[in-house]
């Protein structure tokens, strides 16, 4: 009788211990839930309902009715039996991000070598520079473009006119795919180096000095320094600007739907990203769309991959 | 190793002269165009030909213009606010709690971040119209938040893990709550990561486009960057016009960078090397 109390005493104790162990292991659940939340309705579902709408013939119709209508790979069966895919949209697409990743990275790491060469007041001027081409939107920085190369009163136009190099108002570079691609190129390259350029240096700043000028005393040139030092030692900073230049630059929709053209009235120009949304919201053939999205989301994961397999060799730790 | 020769040095000025002009020339040519008075019919020159504001007073006299300012503005303080409060709880959780599945998380938060978000306007289009937010700024915050959310706990996970534990524990024996702890401690110091990531989730929020010309169907509703586009259309030709627009939109984004430039790259940094 005596006892009782005491037991239930201790056992409230524990109890409570209990009950605090379980607050503390909630406590980081209870945090991340908004956070994961999000990432799960906006993240997870759509990547999961993306890949269901790619199997479906999901329309206008079938968007009122709220049915669905599977049909299998149809879809995939339809983009990789057209020819256009081939010839036309998928070497847009990869050509076009291959070379906007390859000059991004090579322009942004020269400029962050000649930041370093730099005094303080011009490594301020430059720097500023850079800002400043990186603070352009995609959506104001390719008007700009598209003005400066305008056939009628652009510019480069005025230019070539004025030293008499082209026929005035009759050349147009919009039209034509390849001078297209390399105007988008220009701007997706001057919006996208500055990300590299200061990345890169920030990196550089972290290489010991002593490193480079142990080198420069074994009689290594700058070319040597460069890589047998400095990309050995910042290696995961370079793989990490090309894998998010990558994943930027295969998506570009902006820059090329804006430009004359680019939203679907010249055929030659598309890319996986612009076909994908001229299928689903001005055809209102959603499946079909989807299907295009998925094709350009494996590209992706296949590009990435790649680049992580690489990255995770580094034997980097979370 | 920084032996000067003048040939270096002549090297070194065409490489910034080369620079400056790449860099800066397609933003002098909007800013000299939007106050160029012959930048719409005469054609253009590299050296201005006059001074106006006409093309300012004419994008802004109608009004629209203003509202698209002023809903990217809402849509972008409103993704500031809602990813910094969620990225914040979710890197103290991350940075501080050891619990299982704890590097699972983290690795899902760095993989997300690789997700062509592109790939998912079609089914977040069709989930917004089902929620009844297609057509509104809410809805659009809600989504850039996705964009925002992955790399701001990323970010501010590094700066929580650099608060030193022992201040945490030394207000707890004064006393202090978690909740107090979190408040008074915590959060003073972690804010340099917050201006980062604000100053990121705005940007993203400012200058987003697809999802912005997607979901917003009604011109009362248009961010500035859907509006330019309406803009573009609407006065195809008066390039004065659509370069003071331009210029409108692209300037706070400008002031942000000039503002947070020594930040921002030491927090890019640090986030490419961890």
């Amino acid at each position: 009788m005596a006892t009782e109390p005491r037991a239930t005493e201790a056992g409230a104790a524990a109890r409570a211990r209990a009950r605090a162990a379980r607050v503390r292991a909630l406590r980081p659940w209870l945090l991340l839930a908004p956070a994961l939340g999000v990432l799960a309705v906006l993240l997870f579902w759509p990547l999961a309902r993306v890949v269901l709408l790619s199997f479906q013939d999901y329309g206008l119709r079938q968007i009122n009715t709220g049915e669905s209508d599977y049909t299998g790979l149809d879809n995939y069966r339809d983009i990789l039996g057209d020819s256009f895919l081939w010839t036309t949209v998928l070497p847009n697409t990869v050509l076009f991000a291959l070379s906007c990743v390859l000059l991004t990275v090579v322009l942004g790491t020269l400029v962050a070598l000649l930041l370093r060469r730099l005094g303080p007041g011009w490594r301020l001027v430059c720097s500023c520079a850079i800002m400043t081409a990186w603070a352009m939107p995609a959506v104001t920085g390719t008007y700009v473009w598209i003005w400066i190369f305008d056939p009628l009163n652009g510019v480069v136009s005025g230019g070539l006119d004025a030293v008499g190099a082209i026929e005035p108002r009759e050349t147009n570079w919009f039209t034509d795919r390849w001078s297209f691609y390399a105007i988008a190129t220009l701007n997706v390259v001057h919006h996208g180096f500055p990300f590299v350029a200061i990345t890169v240096y920030a990196a550089l700043l972290t290489i010991p000095r002593e490193l480079p000028e142990a080198a420069l005393m074994d009689g290594a040139n700058a070319w040597q320094r460069f890589w047998r030092i400095t990309v050995p030692t910042i290696r995961p900073v370079f793989l990490v600007v090309t894998i998010l230049s990558t994943i930027w630059d295969f998506k570009v929709f902006a820059q090329i739907y804006l430009m004359p053209g680019g939203a679907g009235a010249n055929q030659d120009v598309l890319n996986l990203g612009v076909w994908s949304y001229i299928q689903s919201f001005s055809r209102n053939e959603y499946g079909m769309g989807s299907a295009i999205a998925v094709l350009l989301t494996l590209l992706l994961l296949a590009i990435t991959v790649g680049y992580v397999k690489a990255l995770s060799r580094e034997g980097d730790q979370l | 190793m920084n032996r000067t020769t003048p040939l270096r040095r002549l090297g070194l000025a065409v490489a910034v002269a080369a620079l400056l002009a790449f860099t800066l020339f397609p933003v002098y040519w909007m800013v000299s165009s939007a106050f160029d008075p012959a930048a719409d019919h005469r054609g253009a020159a590299v050296l201005p030909q006059g001074f106006t504001l006409d093309h300012f007073r004419h994008v802004l006299d109608t009004g629209e213009f203003g509202r698209y300012l002023r809903n990217s503005a809402l849509v972008g303080l409103g993704t500031v606010l809602l990813s910094g409060l969620l990225a914040l709880f979710a890197a103290v959780a991350v940075a501080r709690f050891r619990f299982r599945l704890r590097t699972k998380v983290l690795v899902m938060i760095l993989v997300v971040q690789m997700v062509p978000l592109e790939a998912l306007v079609i089914p977040l289009f069709l989930q917004m119209r089902d929620l009844q937010l297609l057509n509104s700024l809410l809805g659009l915050t809600i989504v850039y938040l996705a964009f925002s959310l992955p790399f701001a706990i990323w970010t501010l996970r590094g700066f929580v893990a650099a608060v030193p534990e022992e201040l945490e524990e030394a207000a707890y024996l004064d006393g202090c709550g978690w909740w107090r702890m979190f408040r008074s401690v915590l959060l003073p110091l972690v804010a340099p990561g917050l201006v980062a990531t604000s100053v990121f989730a705005f940007i993203v929020a400012w200058n987003e486009f697809v999802f912005a010309f997607v979901f917003l169907q009604d011109d009362a509703k248009y961010t500035a960057a859907v509006g330019l586009h309406r803009f573009f259309g609407q006065y195809s030709t008066d390039w004065g016009a659509v370069m003071a627009g331009s210029t409108l939109i692209t300037l706070p984004v400008l002031v942000f960078f000039v503002l947070v430039q020594r930040r921002l790259a030491a927090g890019l940094a640090a986030g490419a090397i961890k």
